[in-house]
């Protein structure tokens, strides 16, 4: 059969005051038809520069080399924009990263599906209408007339994607590109929305390019799997076997670096002694009008006790109050209740005292925005060392603590890589020679092999240091890795506390069986 | 927009107002100008002049006076002018008809222009096209009034006789002359507006064209036009309205030496007559009109944002 979609020797470049920089090298991949192709790769490693090559929207800097890019045996290459515009969102759609952005604000939500049905099918608004209601009820909006006359700003994310996927398979499209379709998404709306991928490619039976920085998620969703790196497919090879059997030392180490419930980092046991205790800890932000007040609760009633050494992971959606009790414990939100740390009450930041506030570090997720763009990593780290007394001829330990050399003292946050970033935040906590380090999503803006050398860096200086954590996270199977107990957060409540070892064991909260049921393993068998 | 909101914004209004009032009465006080020797000229004798301030309640205390003068304006009745003992009210509202239509006119002609020139801008950016646009409106916004008002009477009025080149003609009456009279002020003062709405809406597409949701247009095959029209002018109109809103103002002020040239008698023009007359009830009924205009017009334009950009609610 031949291909729906063949590359050849495709290369491109992009160019910016006279440097080039070559961002795909000698590409070749064919999909053949029904057949979903798994497009593996971290951040710059250009799997986003090949969907944009693919679809022939390429940024005004870009050049292309030699190659070809056929689909249906056509060269999309050599198409004019009048033929460019039959094929895009007829013949071959796509899935984007992040619903939000990618529907216009102004538009209904149905009106966006509609469109492309009057464009392409040639149907007047009211059928267009029509087939639009249907289209959503396919990818199971619950009630679809009521979301068509709805606004992006007034739906779900999840809801969003769910639009974006039904205009995308308005026209049953031949080849479905899906640029991370997941990652801007919830863990179980994620899961739910590969359901639906999965459930329309059956029934539609199209070829299909998934782009992931996820290997594990892709390995379950593809056929096959490429991995690309720095612009060069580096492996080929069927899903069920590349976890099994990685042959590039690249695809090694993705596959090393993927977290898995069924393999623990941390070895140790946390200590007895209670760290810091919680005693019915709730979060309230306040909006105060002119005439009214109303209260969102970030965090509930929380109550539970971190031991010394312990790693205590925390889990849930976005909005769950994961961060609101992250911010209430590291001082930086108002809170009720208390916090019991070495024998004392703590009733709001304003009693946490210099004790407190040394022994209870916080690291935060985007380590662009809580490191001061204009300041030296050597002020950075000089800041904590004063405050708490220590002195600053420490800094090139700290540095060395954090696997960064001397020299990095004189650089500025810009100069840095986003995993060294990280590890300057992570020095700038240890600083303060803490005994309670909060992580809260410190390794969600890196890649998979970055955040598995943070992740051990962490471990390392837990090791060296006897630190507690708290480890926030939407990743499970992480958890499963690092952590001792898991606390499980759903609407701002706690609604489980227990030892990893027995998140398995079926005994939990429905909302955490949901989460275990959408964590994807590995497929190693 | 919720009644609360609603009724909110409608008292701030109403506060504003109130301090303007304050403002106009106070600064009007103390204008150097008696108002019984205005009525009366400065040969009236002592006696006849107290008598006109008793009339007039000046040796009222000032809160009593402005109590006087505030109540009926709230009816409106800012009392009788000086000058031509007629009601200032009625006479003011209907130079403000007047100068609103001139003002329509003119962000009429300079949206048409503007929007235009705007989008040419964005889509043909770094071209020639561009720079064209941006020399437009850079000359427009640059050039005063009184000199563009000049050059376009030089080359309409006189040059090419196209278009009267003073005077007035009530739409009602003539409408064809109506307009025409209008044109060339309307003009003057739309080519000074091209500038803000056009490089406003030029800045506003490009990042509209750069964002997600109009890649995703395209690559949804739509045509070229609804991606332009549709998707993008849609969303990069928005932050416009906002600049029209804040250059009505500006056209109620510049509006004055406009129709002081081409000889509307437009409230810009009522209100320099008042001052050269020291007409107090006519100045300060001009002034309070002209800021209450301004404050409705801005909560219109908060209005047309909310019911454009459905993100936007007001609570």
């Amino acid at each position: 059969m031949s291909p729906v979609l063949s590359i050849e020797n495709y290369r491109l470049e992009y160019r910016s005051s006279g440097t080039a920089f070559r961002a795909l090298d000698d590409v070749s991949l064919t999909i053949g038809p029904g057949e979903v192709l798994g497009l593996v790769g971290e951040s710059g490693s250009g799997k986003s520069s090949l969907a944009a090559a693919i679809m022939r929207l390429l940024p005004p800097n870009s050049r292309e080399g030699g190659g070809t890019i056929r689909f249906q045996g056509e060269d999309l290459r050599a198409m004019g924009p009048r033929q460019l515009r039959s094929v895009r969102g007829r013949r071959i759609a796509m899935v984007f990263q992040d619903p939000s952005s990618a529907l216009n604000p102004t538009l209904t939500l149905g009106r966006q599906v509609s469109e492309v049905l009057e464009t392409h099918r040639g149907l007047t608004p009211p059928e267009a209408r029509a087939e639009a209601l249907a289209m959503l009820r396919h990818v199971e909006i619950k009630d679809p007339e009521a979301l068509f006359a709805r606004y992006p700003h007034e739906a779900s994310g999840g809801e969003k994607q769910r639009v974006v996927i039904a205009a995308a398979f308005a026209c049953h499209p031949e080849l479905v590109l899906l640029d991370e379709p997941t990652t801007a998404l919830d863990v179980l709306t994620g899961a739910r929305i590969l359901e639906l991928v999965r459930r329309l490619r059956a029934q539609i039976g199209m070829a299909g390019l998934y782009i992931s920085h996820d290997l594990a998620l892709v390995s379950r969703v593809a056929d096959r799997i490429a991995v690309i790196r720095g612009g060069r497919i580096v492996e080929e090879q069927p899903a069920a076997t590349i976890f099994r059997n990685p042959r590039h030392p690249y695809t090694r180490l993705l596959a090393e670096a993927a977290p898995r419930p069924d393999r623990r980092l941390t070895t140790d046991e946390a200590g007895a002694e209670p760290l810091l205790g919680l005693d019915s800890l709730s979060v309230r932000y306040d909006r105060r009008g002119v005439f009214r007040r109303r209260a969102a609760t970030g965090a509930e009633n929380v109550s539970f006790t971190i031991r010394e050494r312990e790693v205590l992971g925390v889990i849930g959606e976005s909005g769950s109050g994961k961060s609101s009790l992250a911010r209430a414990l590291a001082g930086l939100v108002r809170f009720e209740g208390t916090i019991r740390f070495t024998g004392r009450s703590v009733k709001g930041p304003g009693a946490m005292d210099r004790a407190y506030r040394r022994a209870v570090q916080i690291v935060f997720q985007s380590p662009d925005s809580s490191l001061n763009p204009r300041q030296r990593v050597r002020e950075i780290l000089a800041r904590p060392l004063k405050m708490f007394g220590g002195n600053v001829a420490e800094i090139p330990r700290l540095l060395d603590e954090v696997r960064l050399a001397p020299n990095y003292a004189a650089r500025y946050p810009h100069e840095l890589s986003g995993g060294e970033k990280q590890r300057v935040a992570i020095a700038r906590a240890f600083a303060a020679r803490p005994r309670l380090v909060i992580c809260d999503e410190i390794t969600a803006a890196l890649d998979v092999s970055m955040q598995a050398s943070v992740i051990e860096l962490l471990l390392a200086l837990r090791a060296a240091h006897d630190t507690a954590y708290l480890f926030i996270t939407h990743d499970l199977n992480l958890i499963a890795e690092v952590a001792h107990r898991v606390a499980v957060m759903y609407r701002g409540r706690l609604v489980d506390l227990l030892p990893v070892a027995q998140l398995r064991e079926g005994d939990v909260h429905p909302y955490t069986g949901a989460l275990i049921a959408a964590s994807p393993l590995p497929v190693t068998a | 927009m919720s009644a609360g909101w609603f009724a909110r914004r409608v008292l701030l209004i109403g506060y504003t107002l109130l301090v303007v009032s304050l403002v106009v009465f106070a600064v009007t006080e103390i204008l150097p100008a008696d108002a019984a020797v205005v009525i009366l000229g400065q040969n009236a004798t002592p006696a006849a002049l107290a008598a006109v301030r008793a009339r007039l309640g000046l040796n009222d205390p000032a809160w009593l006076q402005y109590w006087h003068w505030l109540w009926p304006a709230l009816h409106g009745n800012f009392g009788i002018s000086m000058r031509t003992d007629q009601p200032v009210g009625p006479e003011m509202f209907a130079a403000l008809g007047r100068s609103l239509l001139l003002a329509a006119g003119a962000i009429f002609l300079m949206l048409v222009v503007a929007i235009p020139l705007g989008l040419a801008a964005a889509l043909g950016r770094g071209r020639s096209i561009d720079l064209l646009a941006g020399l437009i409106s850079y000359l427009g916004v640059s050039l005063p009034e009184f000199v563009t008002a000049t050059l376009l009477l030089m080359i309409f009025a006189d040059r090419l006789g196209w278009l009267p080149a003073t005077g007035y003609v009530p739409l009602t009456q003539n409408p064809l002359a109506g307009l025409s009279h209008l044109a060339l002020p309307a003009l003057t003062v739309a080519l000074v507006l091209i500038a803000h709405v056009s490089r406003m809406l030029r800045s506003e597409m490009i990042d509209v064209l750069a964002s997600e949701y109009v890649r995703a247009a395209r690559l949804k095959g739509l045509p070229w036009r609804i991606v332009i029209f549709r998707h993008a002018l849609r969303n990069a109109l928005l932050p416009v309205i906002t600049v029209v809103a804040l250059d009505v103002g500006y056209v109620l002020g510049g509006i004055i030496v406009v129709e002081e040239i081409f000889a509307i008698p437009g409230i810009g023009r009522a209100l320099i007559v008042a001052i050269e007359a020291r007409d107090l009830p006519a100045i300060q009924a001009a002034a309070v009109i002209m800021a209450a205009t301004y404050a409705g017009v801005n909560f219109l334009a908060d209005i047309a944002y909310a019911l454009l950009d459905k993100r936007i609610r007001y609570e």
